[in-house]
């Protein structure tokens, strides 16, 4: 197995607070890594350093083996990067078949038929984004990412906001999708059921540190991770 | 050369009087009032009407208390409404009472000049480091030292004044913590506006009064409150007695570049810093 | 990319087409219009007003293009009427380069400075851009108002018009009658253009950008360049308006560049509703003429253009061109028999 991304000595603070601390992480290709920890643990933090999405932080950042640490976010998601956002981040007064047609001219339109199907937003192609509700526009956010058939998938909460149906169904829909594609993932969530069921290895963060990593079996044996984290859930 | 940084200090005054006035209103409703100049020409109107009738002071008291009273009506019955809608076109409904209130003081008072003069306890000139100042100027000076003192301490020390600065820095949280900003806005609005009609009848022995006098003013007042960081009050302060050195300075030793210096120098700052103040809002 | 589109919809492709003859349409019947008109209108007078009228339409489109393909308010949008003004202007005027080129320049440099100034502020949105477009206004301001030397400063300076410009007689340019068609011919062909290009993928891309910079970069955009196009494209029909009207007055003034002609410029495209291509002018048409409608009270008309403003933000957000849009089409869904 070869390493799909790679980031290294990664930090981030504010002020006097280190919401990235020294953080090594290597995420194997094919892989669907999860990434866990209370809140404030730095988990969003890192999603936007590796995206490119973050400022004045350190570190180094590889993608299949090429340094990517200095390029910008346009230049990372040619590079196959891409991400999804825990607070919706779409175009909202544009036709959701725009929006996607504009982000296939930058970045091919490799599956964008399966993206559209897989997502059921066929039917919604000549509607505005902000007319639709709120779970469209979650899988719009997610098909933005998708488009152009990335390698390596960063997503930040994915089902954030959603009820539980959904949000099953959307775990269901992206385990298929990344196995077919084959994708790289590394996916924060705070749902432990969607975690422990599609990951193949998970990170744990604790205090912008990680505190244990290993595959789900291992971590929820973990007993520092139990203590702080997992608690009764385990 | 003390003369020149009095003058200096006392435009920069003046300035500062209408720009905390922008500073408190950016404050409570993320907005840069570009009425806030011809409420200054208002103000210097109203002074002047009363003035010609009693006197010079109560024709400051009452501008005072009569731009106050439109600054409360300001906000009720335009600011309030508007206050769900883009911030921009609030911004741009500002303008368009500028030029209403430009057309109601032409309607009212004319287009020629007017002057004022300086009451007769302030006129004349004291000897400073041994030349002749105006005795009116050190007046303008005092004024706007005693209104950013009182300012700073009522920002300071009372409730209210905590909660302004709170609004200003997150309206939206204060807001949910159960500060009635509807409340507060009238107030720090009424206020913004009080003090521009101060400033109007302070200025008003400075400068020939006409429906447009507040343009320029307004302009560089923006000036200031952009460089001294948008909802800033003591970099208000700070701002207003630079630009006020700028000036002085410039038209003396810079003459073809001196209006044109703070300009540049609030470009420079919005492209070195936007977000030091544009981070609020986008 | 026809692949794409064919996998979102064919019938978005054929949708678009209709809408491109009638758009063609549209420009040649107003072009009909333009070249009839001296022949409809017989005052002399109205043609004058008409002419001012275009020109100030021209100055709010620029506007209007910038809030609805960047979501940017500007107040120093008369910097690039003046400076385009000012360029062809003092070149003409003092002969330092044939009228021709004159005029080329008056093009060239606005729409220039404003690429090179959209790649610096861009990224700045809200108050912040309007506090800087109105200083960089004022600036260039201050420079024609101080600067005797260069235009007689605050006085402005008439520009004697050489005797023909490409060819073309420059009474042309000084006669209501054939300067009416001119300026309106090129209002509607820069109309016919901007609509085009928003239909574009270039418009398409600068539109989704308008929306969500952050986004756009994430779907693989940079943003800088095609905003930075978008201020160039602006300024360029600012510049033209700016050039037009040194052609048809023969005078040039430091008033051309004042933030108060900006400000008002925006309220024009605000009024008319910005985010309608054709409504910034609109908006300057109407408010034009309610110059006409003031009357002899002509010095009150910039509070009518202010009551307008507050009463439109207030009732009419989407402006008066949305209002037309939204009553054409409840008629047509009227006449199609549908429940509104």
């Amino acid at each position: 197995m070869t390493t799909a991304l790679e980031g290294r000595n990664l930090s981030r603070a504010f002020g006097g607070f280190r919401a990235l601390d020294d953080v090594d992480i290597a995420v194997e290709s094919g892989e669907i890594r999860g990434l866990i920890g209370p809140n404030g643990a730095g988990k969003s933090t890192l999603i936007d350093v590796l995206s490119g999405r973050a400022e004045n932080w350190s570190g180094q950042i590889r993608l299949n083996g090429e340094d990517i640490t200095r390029l910008k976010v346009q230049d990372r998601r040619h590079r196959g990067l891409a991400r999804s956002f825990q607070r919706t981040n779409i175009f909202p007064a544009i036709a959701i078949g725009t929006q996607l047609t504009v982000a296939s001219r930058a970045l091919g339109e490799t599956g964008l038929s399966d993206v559209v199907e897989a997502l059921t937003l066929g039917h919604l192609l000549d509607r505005r984004a902000d007319e639709v509700s709120y779970g469209d526009q979650r899988r719009l956010d997610l098909a933005l990412a998708l488009v152009g058939r990335p390698q390596v998938l960063l997503l930040d909460e994915p089902a954030a906001g959603l009820t539980v149906e959904e949000s099953l169904k959307l775990a269901e829909i992206l385990r298929d999708l990344v196995r077919r594609w084959g994708l790289t993932v590394l996916i924060v969530e705070h749902d432990m059921e969607v975690i422990f069921s599609i990951c193949d290895r998970i990170t744990v963060l604790h205090l912008g540190k990680i505190l244990a990593e290993g595959d789900p079996g291992e971590i929820r044996r973990h007993p520092s991770v139990v203590s702080a984290y997992l608690g009764s859930q385990a | 050369m003390l003369i020149q940084v009095l003058n200096g200090i006392a435009y920069g005054g003046l300035l500062y009087l209408l720009a905390v006035g922008l500073v408190l209103i950016f404050g409570l409703r993320e907005i840069v009032n570009f009425a806030h100049g011809a409420l200054f020409m208002l103000g210097s109107y109203i002074g002047f009407s009363i003035a010609a009738v009693f006197n010079f002071w109560l024709g400051l008291a009452g501008s005072l208390v009569a731009m106050t009273v439109i600054g409360i009506f300001l906000d009720a019955a335009v600011l309030r409404p508007l206050r769900k809608h883009d911030h921009m076109v609030t911004v741009l409904v500002t303008f368009g009472i500028l030029l209403v209130l430009e057309a109601f003081a032409t309607a009212v008072w004319g287009k020629s000049f007017r002057s004022m003069s300086a009451p007769d306890l302030l006129s004349g000139t004291v000897q400073i480091a041994g030349e002749p100042f105006p005795v009116y100027r050190l007046f303008v000076i005092g004024v706007s030292l005693c209104v950013a003192a009182g300012l700073t301490a009522w920002l300071r020390f009372s409730r209210v004044g905590l909660y302004v600065r709170a609004s200003s820095v997150d309206p939206t949280t204060t807001a949910i913590l159960g500060v009635d900003t509807d409340r507060l806005s009238l107030i720090v609005v009424g206020l913004g506006t009080g003090l521009a009609g101060l400033s109007g009848v302070v200025a008003a022995p400075l400068m020939a009064l006409s429906p447009t006098m507040g343009n320029y003013i307004l302009i560089e007042s923006f000036i200031v409150v952009v460089v001294g960081g948008l909802g800033s009050f003591s970099g208000a302060l700070a701002a207003a007695l630079l630009i006020g050195q700028i000036h002085n300075f410039g038209a003396i030793y810079l003459p073809w570049a001196s209006t044109m210096l703070p300009f540049l120098l609030m470009v420079g700052v919005l492209i070195w810093r936007p977000t030091g103040f544009a981070g609020k809002r986008t | 990319m026809s692949i794409g589109e064919s996998q979102l919809g064919g019938v978005g492709v054929r949708m678009a087409q209709q809408r491109y003859s009638w758009i063609f349409g549209l420009a040649a019947l107003a072009l009909v219009l333009g070249i009839a008109a001296p022949h409809l209108i017989a005052s002399l007078l109205w043609m004058s007003l008409l002419t001012q009228a275009v020109v100030d339409m021209m100055l709010a489109t620029s506007v209007g293009i910038l809030v609805r393909q960047n979501g940017r308010i500007s107040f120093g949008q008369a910097a690039f009427f003046g400076l385009g003004a000012y360029t062809f202007g003092v070149i003409a005027a003092r002969e330092i380069a044939s009228p021709e080129l004159a005029l080329l320049a008056g093009l060239v440099l606005p729409t220039v400075v404003a690429f090179l100034l959209g790649l610096v502020i861009a990224r700045i949105p809200g108050v912040a851009h309007a506090m800087l477009t109105l200083a960089v206004g004022q600036a260039l301001y201050e420079v024609a108002f101080k600067w005797r030397a260069l235009a007689n400063g605050d006085d402005g300076m008439s520009v004697r018009m050489p005797d023909t410009i490409f060819g073309i007689d420059s009474d042309v340019f000084q006669s209501p009658a054939t300067m009416l068609v001119i300026c309106w011919s090129l209002l509607v062909l820069m109309l016919l253009a901007l609509s085009l290009m928003a239909r574009s993928p270039f418009g398409q891309l600068t539109e989704v950008i308008r929306e969500n910079d952050e986004r756009a970069r994430f779907i693989g955009y940079g943003t800088t360049l095609p905003r930075a196009i978008i201020y160039g494209v602006s300024a360029f029909i600012a510049a033209t308006a700016g050039i037009l009207q040194t052609l048809y007055d023969g005078y040039i003034s430091p008033q051309m560049l004042h933030w108060s002609a900006s400000g008002m410029a925006m309220i024009m495209a605000i009024v008319g509703g910005p985010r309608i291509l054709w409504g910034p002018a609109l908006g300057a048409f109407v408010l034009f003429f309610f110059k006409d409608i003031a009357g002899d009270a002509t010095e009150y008309w910039p509070a009518l253009v202010g009551g307008t403003l507050i009463a439109v933000t207030l009732f009419l957000p989407e402006g008066f061109a949305g209002l037309i849009i939204r009553l054409t089409s409840r008629a047509v869904r009227r006449i199609k028999g549908e429940r509104p």
